[in-house]
């Protein structure tokens, strides 16, 4: 529990901290710190050398360019609950950014630090999956571009290899007649992570399910797409009845543990209330969207 | 010197507009260089982890968390702490509204809750509630309920020009300055950041103390090897039970039974093992690190039912199959009231083992004065004398030789009502290293000092005619008590003892039983040992109306108190308007039209309580005196010595009355009541009342704050000394005035004729007469409990006092029936504190122990792993309610006058919870068609529930 053995890094470009992090090879990086500095101050990390990337200007800001919209990883959460562009195109994502901590946690943390540190609760993830999102991971000498469904390995494990660093979000426009939603299920109103989350996103044409995705949080060691659930409703008229079932299906999907927060068989009764909310969410937002773009 | 090169750089950091230039490591957070660097202590910590808010600072116009951000990384930006909010003497109007709304009790969240409050308005002047909710959603206050904070959130523009209180519809009118809702007296201080508590103090050449904690639940202490520790810079002593004195300290004197460290064994995780004291915090975590030790691992129990197996592992020789205490009180015949009852119910409940977690970690520094002689303490205590008494225990020195101070205290709830080891260590420490030594807790240390509530288990009978009149009660409790005996002898008692003080109950029987267990020791949280049985009772009495068609309000006027009685148990019930309180929440609360016509997923629920007004008698027997000086005392109904002691002295030219009174203000406004009862009996503004009561050397005794006593015993003492006064200066004025001194009376700071009111003199006037003849104007006053208070039993002491306070509330909840999850909405609350010394006062305390016991009844739990390590030791997995967790609450006050109180006055602190558990849990139930019956009711007990019976 002691911070003060570390050493401090600041790099002022991207180029500088990725030729740090090839230099000291433990060194970990420092975004919001939110998680980082309470994990060293609980002793359940020893890092030695840290590279703060907070100095670099090109990792921050909310852009939209062709036909996606680009994050930086130093976006916070408050950036991303106030940003026109994301409560435009994928407020579900506000919604999650909002959930999460505090007022001084949103202002502090970042996009970059939720997703790398990979921590199975985390509020953002599950709707930019739902959102078919991608993260930009830049290494020295190259980058390349992973969907963030395949980005997460297990829990604080990801597809980022060492020398590289999570740079970008990107998220792509979604088709006309898409709506996402996220809910969380929490022990309290504020400052809580979640027990469970589901992330649903449904696209309609011709008053058909065209595309789903149902993707948990919380209840498996990184966040995952409830595949049966999502096919089920492929191609079905959206009612109460079938998101029923594919609640229940998504249910069967996830693969919690018992913890403090909650049982196996809660997390399991919260996955199947929560894709169903969010479903009904979901094609609420699909249709409003329908009828704004006609 | 190279070395420190490496670790340290300078950096410029503009605070509050100023610059400075400061050496910083690189991993130093900006709240420790704001605290121990710049010396603004304004900025608090609470959790060191991002969670409780308290070191909340404004970077660039956004509220952010000190302890999680790098001081290094913080250059170049605008850093606005609690110290830049006010300029030029003006207070903020966010301060001002904090002020006069009552939002300010123990002041440890406020800098911060206030920081946020300011970035929230420079945007939005006229935020929504939602909006309010949600910028303060990262600051965690455990003394308010928040209400009142929203409320001065709402009106803060209402300051922008005038500073002028609003007007309280609750004032009474009958007196002075009594029943006024008066600013406390310590809120322009604590909403300024000048009020310095216990850790925010420095001394030069000081010395930083950590302690080395058990890593495992019960063993025996095979070796300690400090040689590595002690060979790292910095580090100035080490201690562990070798150095420590052999004498036993605790709370209860029958069963001391704790060492400072460690002798050879020790009982679970988090006991103290040794002490490393450092020139700085971090070389002594460091060299904590570097000391080994070789434990005998012994076998342990964590549950009270197995623990009293016969083979179960045993913590205490002296304490056969663990039972620490053993209670057996029957009165009346509860055979024969169950063979009278129409209908019987039985029912078991479980508690929950909730930590009290006051914003503010227990800090203690010590040094020693006068050459050497005098032992200087300052600690973040409840109980000051206690603590004075406790350390000249285990120093066996003459407490005479102590001087205890005691800062501003943020917060305590019981979780500071002994003396801790820190008090010990610092006091030792300093002797040995010749230099001040100051130690503060981490939050998780504060989980693993522990003295929470007892987790109990209930087993309750109640037998009762066809009108729901009670005819027998029996109770059979085992209380978890943890590691060490703390209060809990007391707390066994009190488990019983206060059953029986709400209702008429013939024939009463209670069987009680606290265990030892390998974990953290329980001790006296607000309530002590009665909200869970309090929780179970009203359950019990609420369930049986329904089985009876009657209505739970009615069952319980049926069975009420009446004033002037004698409870089964002996205890003397002198005020008492409990019916009034269940009738007013009955109309306000338009409970008729609601319950059982709610729809599902809607509740509506009751519970009530009440508690004592101070212990009728003192924690140690025998009279103010080292305690191996003292021969073996037996009981006797009487108190040796005044429990509360006061002086007031007026200044030479009479525009001033400073009163002394060791009194323990942690926040629940008791030098406010203080200084409100003295400037009434003195016939002055509450302006020119200034109250000491921190250092020992000035302020005479007080036992402290627990047991809910300042207001009434604190009170007698100090309107005693305050008329003390009077008597001398009307007998000097009567002499010029040619009268009686009967003739006279004092009021608006003027003395005059009651038979003419022309003929008067200013009181200062007065008073400067009389030091001029006689020297200085000072009056003394004490209290001391009635005697012979109590029945002539085994435990009879317990649960006695001067006055007992009654309440009732009803608590509206949403439960959403899909997934178990509770919404506490709102709350209506009716309470009998006699006469209120501070109306808005007494709001706070009824709003601050509503969200204290809403959270405590569905959400807060202590966990422990199969090991005995606390799962949750922190403020983010120990859940407490944040504000928008927090319902709406109205809190009304019915009309009582309690003769043994000053002015008519009772407490409030505590008794204010005890109605809220069973008004949660019967609300659920109201709302699910479910009684969840083990603490804390989670949305997961109910889910489980609803599905098993649907």
């Amino acid at each position: 529990m002691n911070l003060s053995e570390i050493r401090l890094h600041t790099p002022q470009t991207l180029n500088e901290a990725l030729e740090l992090s090839v230099k000291i090879k433990e060194a970990c990086f420092l975004a919001g710190g939110t998680d980082l500095l309470v994990d060293i101050k609980q002793g359940l990390l020893a890092a030695k050398d840290i590279i703060s990337l907070q100095e670099i200007k090109e990792l921050k800001g909310i852009k939209k360019k062709n036909k996606e919209i680009r994050l930086g990883a130093l976006v916070t959460p408050n950036d991303i609950l106030s940003d026109s562009l994301i409560n435009r195109y994928i407020p579900a994502l506000a919604d999650a950014a909002r959930s999460m901590a505090s007022t001084q946690i949103r202002a502090v943390a970042t996009i970059g630090g939720n997703i790398s540190s990979a921590v199975p609760s985390a509020d953002l993830p599950p709707p930019l999956i739902a959102a078919e999102a991608s993260v930009k991971l830049q290494g020295l000498e190259s980058s390349r571009k992973v969907s963030l469904s395949e980005f997460f390995r297990g829990p604080r494990e990801t597809a980022c290899k060492t020398g590289e660093l999570l740079t970008f979000i990107l998220i792509p426009l979604l088709p006309p007649g898409t709506g996402i939603s996220y809910l969380k299920f929490t022990l309290r109103e504020a400052n809580a992570l979640a027990v469970a989350s589901v992330a649903s996103r449904v696209t309609l044409k011709d008053g058909k399910i065209n595309r789903a995705a149902i993707v948990l949080g919380a209840v498996a060691p990184t966040p995952i797409m409830a595949l049966r659930a999502s096919e089920f409703l492929i191609n079905r008229e959206p009612s109460q009845s079938t998101f029923e079932k594919a609640a229940l299906l998504a249910k069967e999907e996830g693969e919690p543990i018992s913890d403090i927060r909650g049982s196996i068989w809660y997390r399991k009764e919260l996955i199947s209330v929560l894709t169903r909310r969010t479903l009904s969410e979901a094609l609420e937002r699909a249709q409003r969207k329908n009828r704004k773009e006609k | 010197m190279k070395h420190n090169k490496e670790r340290y750089r300078l950096i410029v950091l503009k605070v509050n507009g100023e610059e400075h230039s400061v050496a910083v490591k690189d991993g130093e957070t900006l709240l420790d260089v704001l605290r121990d660097k710049l010396r603004l202590t304004g900025t608090k910590k609470g959790c060191n982890l991002g969670v409780c808010g308290a070191c909340t600072v404004i970077i660039d116009g956004e509220p952010k968390n000190s302890c999680l951000l790098l001081a290094a990384s913080c250059e170049g930006t605008e850093i606005t702490t609690i110290e830049g909010i006010a300029s030029q003497g003006e207070l903020h109007p966010v301060q001002q509204a904090f002020i006069y709304h009552g939002a300010v009790q123990c002041g440890f969240c406020t800098p911060g809750m206030i920081l946020s409050v300011v970035a929230l308005i420079k945007d939005n002047p006229n935020p929504t509630e939602a909006e309010i909710k949600e910028a303060l959603d990262g600051n965690l206050c455990r003394c308010t309920g928040y209400a009142d904070i929203i409320e001065a959130v709402k009106n803060w523009k209402k300051y922008l020009n005038k500073k002028e209180p609003p007007s309280s519809s609750y004032d009474l009118n009958k007196f002075s300055t009594v029943g006024k809702s008066q600013p406390r007296v310590d809120a322009a201080a604590k909403v300024t950041g000048h009020a310095k508590f216990t850790a925010d103090y420095n001394f030069n050449n000081m010395l930083y103390g950590k302690i080395l904690h058990s890593p495992i639940s019960h063993g025996r202490i095979k070796m300690i090897d400090t040689s590595k520790a002690e060979t790292l810079p910095g580090v100035k002593l080490i201690l562990t039970g070798k150095n420590m004195p052999d004498i036993t300290y605790g709370v209860s004197p029958a069963r001391y039974d704790e060492h400072v460290l460690a002798k050879d064994r020790v009982r679970y995780v988090g006991d103290e093992v040794a002490a490393v004291i450092a020139v700085d915090e971090d070389t002594a975590e460091r060299a904590l690190g570097l000391i080994q030790v070789e434990y005998e691992e012994l076998p342990a129990v964590f549950n009270p039912i197995e623990a009293l197996k016969k083979d179960a592992p045993r913590l205490h020789e002296k304490y056969k199959n663990n039972i620490n205490t053993k209670v057996d009180h029957h009165f009346g015949d509860v055979e024969k009231g169950f063979a009278e009852a129409d209908f019987i119910r039985e029912e078991e409940f479980v508690g929950n083992h909730v930590y009290q977690n006051p914003i503010e970690p227990h800090a203690s520094i010590a040094y020693w004065e006068n050459d050497g002689l005098t032992l200087v303490l300052y600690s973040s205590t409840q109980v000051p004398h206690y603590v004075h008494y406790m350390v000249a225990r285990v120093l066996d020195i003459p407490l005479g030789k102590i001087r205890i101070i005691r800062p501003p205290v943020g917060g305590g709830f019981g979780g500071k009502a002994e003396t801790t080891p820190l008090d010990l260590i610092t006091a030792i420490a300093s002797k040995k290293t010749g230099r001040p030594v100051k130690m503060v807790y981490s939050r998780k240390e504060m989980f693993l000092h522990g003295r929470g509530r007892h987790k109990q288990y209930m087993k309750f009978k109640m037998g009762v005619k066809k009108d729901g009149r009670i005819t027998a009660f029996k109770s059979q409790i085992y209380l978890d008590g943890g590691a060490y005996s703390s209060f809990g002898v007391i707390t066994a008692y009190y488990a019983g003892s206060m059953i029986p003080t709400l209702y008429f109950i013939p024939n009463y029987l209670y069987e009680g039983f606290r265990i030892m267990t390998n974990k953290p020791a329980c001790g006296a949280m607000r309530g002590h040992g009665t909200p869970q049985p309090r929780f179970a009772f009203e359950s019990l009495l609420s369930m049986i109306a329904d089985d009876l068609g009657i209505d739970p309000i009615e069952i319980r006027l049926r069975n009420a108190m009446d004033p002037n009685t004698r409870t089964c148990n002996d205890l003397d019930v002198r005020s008492c308007e409990f019916k009034a309180t269940l009738d007013e929440v009955k109309k306000k609360s338009r409970w008729k039209q609601k319950y059982g016509k709610l729809q599902p997923g809607k509740g509506i629920g009751i519970g009530c309580g009440g508690f004592v007004s101070g212990a009728g008698y003192a924690i140690y027997r025998g009279q103010v005196q080292r305690s191996s000086e003292k021969k073996r005392e037996t009981f006797v109904k009487k108190s040796e010595f005044p429990h509360s002691n006061a002086i007031v002295k007026i200044s030479e030219d009479g525009t001033a009355a400073v009163l002394l009174i060791q009194a323990a203000e942690i926040g629940q406004g008791s030098s406010t009541v203080l200084s409100q009862m003295c400037a009434e009996a003195l016939g002055i503004s509450l302006y020119r009342v200034r109250i000491r009561t921190e250092d020992s050397d000035i302020s005479p005794l007080d036992l402290g704050a627990y047991s809910s006593r300042t207001t009434l015993m604190g009170g007698n003492a100090v309107v005693m000394a305050s008329k003390d006064v009077i008597g001398k200066l009307f007998t000097s004025v009567s002499r010029v005035w040619n009268c009686n001194p009967q003739d006279l009376e004092a009021r608006e700071n003027q003395i005059f004729l009651k038979s003419d009111k022309s003929k008067n003199m200013a009181w200062e006037e007065a008073a400067r007469k009389y030091f001029n003849d006689q020297g200085p104007l000072v009056g003394t006053g004490w209290y001391k409990p009635p005697e012979g208070l109590g029945g002539d039993y085994k435990g009879a002491a317990v649960g006695t006092s001067p006055a007992y306070s009654y309440g009732s509330s009803v608590c509206e909840c949403c439960v959403d029936l899909e997934t178990g999850k509770v919404k506490i909405k709102k709350f209506t609350d009716f309470h009998d504190c006699g006469t209120p010394i501070n109306p808005q006062a007494v709001h706070g305390q009824v709003k601050g122990a509503i969200v204290m016991g809403a959270g405590e009844t569905i959400m807060e739990d202590v966990l422990y792993d199969e090991k005995g390590n606390i799962l949750n030791p922190n403020l983010h997995d120990y859940l407490l309610m944040t504000i928008k967790d927090s319902p709406e609450i109205f809190s009304g006050i019915v009309e009582s006058y309690e003769p043994e109180g000053p002015y008519g006055a009772k407490e409030i602190g505590e008794g204010a919870i005890l109605p809220v558990l069973a008004a949660v849990a019967h609300a659920i139930a109201n709302a699910t068609g479910v009684w969840i019956k083990e603490l804390p009711i989670t949305p997961e007990k109910i889910l489980k529930a609803l599905k098993k019976k649907f």
